[in-house]
């Protein structure tokens, strides 16, 4: 059961990894196509170039939860290195609940705020033919903790089920010696 | 004090070994709570505590907005990425051999070459967290497979990739330049030298050390064939890679693109270029820009979390402590040169060179006024020293960065011994620049 | 009382003069009062959020703030009024229409809405037209030029067929200095000099686009409303204080600066955009701003206040300042 939920979060997380690709080399084309459109056209539009930061804001905010599943977040491992599969488990977990979800749960709900102002008061960009709708953006930030938040469910169910499995060859290992 | 005990906190933590970023993150959630009921002690309910504590962090959404629309930044995920394609087309690898090869049985002969691919990066972004990936990504699998040990291959690559923190264009120097009230051009000529010189004892150093220890950093195997044919081979591998250097390097001088576009030029042209030596795929595409979505993401996890604990640090009045101590510097060139280096040294520890910029350098510039130091010189000085405060263990951010492309044989201590000796010859560098600044081009 | 506020500035604490008013005002404030009521100014290097200083003040993160009304223009196009806007007011001229005419109470209608009171909060005069690194003859001359500058001077560029381009602040020497821009512009000398333009950029344009740029102070309603009456007053006294000295402090430095200017670099022209250039920017203007009075019935109020008072006041800038310049000149060789 356990096995087939830590599944379904891989998956869910293999999709925003795909999406997120999509977004970075979009990102770079973007970037690129500016640069040649200012210097060989002399035209580069405004809205194209906040397009820029959107992209990399869409890529920074939503990769925090693609590299959390693919272990892709520095620790300082002096220590850790030398533990056991089941006690880095069991740090992943309580790290997960204590150190993580607070602050994410934290920012989740500290940006509503942020995000209703600009909705309200229907901000825009400042700039000349800016883009429109910079709610939207800003709500990337809730969105973003909140899908972080349902990674690290999907990240506690992967290493409770790293802690079972480590659990019961601990038991078979104890059987054998017993026999 | 609350910062003090606080920076020993997270050192604890992060011992522990759960993700940097997050640590970071929960210790000032902590400490956030801590420094609530300080400020609002005695009186003490848990409504107002709770309050004043969530309005601290309801500035969280604000910094990482600013951080969303920071395009200087841009520079990172472009860099990877032109990164990982050149190692996954194995460019990178050919260019790094070819150049060693040419240095025939003499060792460190790769690392060297490292050094100087990381200079040229240098010159074309001025974000410490693009160039230490990109060249983690270029060049440690190269010297590992060599059998480079892993300080000399995790030391030298730190190094080389925090040279854009000084080689212009560089963000410190240009956060130097506001609170200096001089002109960044002035800032950026200044630094060329001490650059220079910092590139050359890099190289001298890892000559010496490969000489000395033979295992360290072998010589490339022989290769068969004629010295007439290598030298083709050579030229051939090198040939890619610098014209897309060249790319890079030259579409911001003529100014086609900034620095941080330049990188996406560099993108481009690395897929361009790989597809053009027959090693492009759709594969290899996915695969580099799924790989810079994670390492990206790393670093940004990294300057969120840094940005809670700064947060909470200056919010907690440490700042303040720090003013009133410095203000209290003496007067006399020499201490007062000594102390302040020190203390930079000291808080870089603690806080990210931007703060130690506008928290730090405006308490010494009127100081260093009345004592008559050259602005300029004084800058260069500060930014040698900030440039070393990437790199110094435990809370250095290059170390952090390089740490999160490595394979997972190189532990973080290798890391921490591998950058010793070039901080060491960062302090020496720096020292010189004190001793000699007419060497360096500075009037005194 | 004791009272402790804290103030979020849109800059960094080294940006002078505009950074210079509030931690003035907080020595002020701090000082007529004992030492009960106390302002800890904080520039952006310590919020770090320039730009977030409305939603910050209005959020109650800061009390108070110290930013510039166009800013906020993306929120509020009638915000630019009190600022400056395109060929408008002289910082006399909007200084009256500020504190005698009806310019505060438009202002604070503007700002009900966020939650906070405004108040000016200093004035640099007449910015720059900015730096080109070639001479602008002719309409022709603009097309296609890649300049950056932002807001409603970039607008109205926009339609002259400029290139507007947006470059990150910490990029904008090395972007001029290697042509990735032609253009740019920034504040006045005083400021200018430490972005180092004048090396890379011989043309200095006069002004037209921000003739008198009012900065602001944001005080959050209900905390303003809880102080005692005695604070308020010396918060408002202190306000208005400040905001002349920068005026003052900022033309000192540009003169200063200009000097040093003028001694290094001999070379430099100081010029005025071609006649038919600057009707063409006059149209454009016209344009931009009855298009947005068209659309917003609050922007169209201020638009018209705006036009009256000026009209009235101009005659009398002309015949004083104007006549008096002029006078001068015939008397100086
Ligand atoms: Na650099
Ligand atoms: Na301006």
């Amino acid at each position: 059961m356990l096995i087939k939920v830590e599944q379904f979060f891989m998956r869910v997380n293999r999709i925003l990894g795909k999406i997120l690709t999509v977004v970075l080399l979009l990102m770079t084309l973007n970037v690129f196509f500016d640069v040649i459109m200012r210097y060989t056209f002399h035209n580069s539009s405004v809205g194209m170039q906040e397009m820029e930061w959107h992209l990399f804001s869409i890529l920074i905010l939503f990769g925090v939860s693609v590299a959390l599943l693919d272990e892709g977040h520095v620790r300082v491992d002096f220590l850790y290195d030398r533990y056991s599969e089941k006690r880095k488990a069991i740090i992943n977990i309580i790290g997960t609940l204590l150190f993580l979800l607070p602050l994410a749960l934290l920012i989740l709900f500290g940006s509503f705020g942020f995000v209703t102002d600009a909705y309200q008061i229907g901000e825009i960009s400042e700039d000349p033919g800016g883009l429109p709708f910079r709610w939207l953006i800003k709500a990337m930030i809730p969105v973003a903790f909140l899908v972080l938040i349902f990674s690290s469910v999907g990240y506690t169910v992967k290493n409770i089920n790293i802690l079972r499995r480590e659990n019961r060859s601990q038991l078979t290992i104890d059987n054998e010696v017993g026999k | 004090m609350i910062g003090i005990v606080m920076f020993f906190a997270a050192l604890a933590m992060l011992t522990i070994g759960y993700p940097v970023a997050f640590t970071f993150g929960s210790v000032s959630i902590f400490f956030g709570i801590f420094a609530a009921i300080i400020e609002l002690a005695p009186n003490l309910a848990f409504v107002p505590v709770a309050e004043e504590f969530f309005q601290m962090f309801s500035m969280m959404p604000f910094r990482i907005y600013s951080i969303m629309n920071n395009t200087i930044l841009m520079a990172i995920p472009l860099f990877i990425f032109m990164g990982i394609i050149l190692q996954k087309s194995e460019l990178a690898e050919r260019l790094l051999e070819a150049m060693g090869t040419l240095f025939g049985k003499v060792r460190g002969g790769v690392a060297v070459s490292t050094v100087l691919v990381g200079a040229l990066l240098a010159a074309s972004t001025g974000v410490v967290g693009a160039s230490v990936v990109a060249m983690g990504v270029i060049s440690l699998p190269v010297m590992l497979k060599y059998g480079y040990s892993k300080k000399l291959a995790t030391g030298t690559i730190c190094a080389a990739g925090t040279l854009g923190q000084i080689i212009p264009p560089s963000i410190v120097l240009i956060i130097l330049g506001d609170v200096f009230q001089q002109p960044v051009g002035d800032l950026f000529q200044a630094a060329f030298a001490p650059g220079l010189i910092l590139v050359a004892l890099y190289i001298i150093y890892i000559l010496i050390w490969a000489f000395l220890n033979k295992e360290v950093a072998p010589p490339l195997p022989p290769h068969e064939g004629t010295r007439a044919g290598n030298i083709k081979r050579a030229v051939f591998a090198i040939i890619p890679p610098l014209t897309l250097i060249v790319l890079v390097l030259g579409s911001i001088f003529a100014g086609i693109a900034t620095p941080t576009e330049s990188a996406s030029v560099g993108s481009v042209g690395a897929v361009v270029l790989a597809g053009m030596y027959r090693k492009l795929s759709w594969r290899i595409v996915d695969e580099a820009a799924l790989e810079t979505v994670k390492i990206t993401a790393m670093v940004f996890a990294i300057l969120i979390g840094a940005t809670a604990f700064s947060m909470v640090f200056v919010y907690s009045g440490a700042d303040y402590i720090v003013e009133e101590t410095l203000t209290n510097l003496p007067g006399q060139k020499w201490t007062f040169l000594f102390l302040s280096m020190l203390a930079i040294l000291v808080l870089g520890f603690f806080i990210d060179f931007i703060e130690i910029s506008y928290i730090v350098v405006p308490i010494l510039l009127p100081i260093a006024e009345a004592i008559g130091l050259n602005p300029l010189w004084f800058a260069i000085l500060i930014a040698m020293n900030l440039q070393t405060s990437f790199l110094t263990p435990p809370f250095g951010f290059s170390l952090f960065y390089l740490k999160g492309v490595c394979p997972p044989e190189v532990s973080t201590v290798d890391l921490y011994r591998g950058v010793i000796p070039f901080i060491a010859i960062q302090i020496l560098v720096l020292a010189s620049i004190i001793f000699f600044p007419t060497f360096y081009g500075f009037s005194q | 009382k004791k009272v402790r506020w804290k103030l979020a500035m849109t800059w960094s604490s080294t940006l002078t003069p505009l950074a210079s008013p509030a931690p003035k005002l907080a020595k002020m404030v701090e000082e007529m009062t004992g030492g009960n009521f106390t302002i800890r100014v904080e520039g952006a290097e310590k919020h770090k959020a320039a730009l977030g200083i409305l939603d910050m003040v209005n959020g109650g993160q800061y009390e108070m703030g110290h930013s510039a009304a166009y800013y906020w223009k993306g929120k509020d196009i009638t915000s630019v009024f009190f600022t400056t806007i395109p060929f408008g007011m002289t910082a006399a001229e909007q200084g009256s229409w500020l504190y005698y005419g009806d310019g505060m109470a438009l202002q604070q209608k503007t700002f009900d809405k966020f939650n906070i009171y405004s108040f000016p909060g200093g004035n640099t005069g007449v910015q720059m037209g900015g730096w080109f690194r070639k001479e602008i003859n002719s309409l022709e001359d603009l097309k296609g030029l890649k300049m950056r500058i932002p807001g409603l001077a970039g607008e109205v560029f926009a339609k002259l067929g400029v290139n507007v381009t947006n470059i990150a602040p910490g990029e904008l020497y090395t972007a001029l200095d290697r042509g990735t821009i032609d253009a740019l512009e920034w504040v006045g000398p005083g400021m200018d000099i430490k972005m180092g333009f004048h090396k890379v950029a011989p043309y200095y344009y006069a002004g037209w686009h921000e003739p008198a740029s009012d900065m602001q102070f944001l005080i959050n309603k209900k905390e303003f409303d809880k102080l005692p009456v005695e604070y308020q007053t010396v918060l408002k006294t202190a306000m208005q204080a400040v905001s002349a000295d920068m005026y003052f402090d900022n033309f000192n430095m540009s003169a200063e600066a200009w000097a040093q200017i003028k001694e290094e670099f001999p070379n430099i022209k100081v010029k005025i955009f071609p006649k038919e250039v600057l009707q063409a920017m006059k149209k454009a203007t016209d344009e931009v701003m009855e298009g947005y009075a068209a659309e917003n019935a609050d922007f169209k109020e201020v638009y018209e206040s705006q036009k009256a008072y000026m009209a009235k006041a101009r005659e009398w800038t002309k015949m004083s300042t104007q006549y008096y310049l002029q006078t001068s000149e015939m008397v100086s060789e």
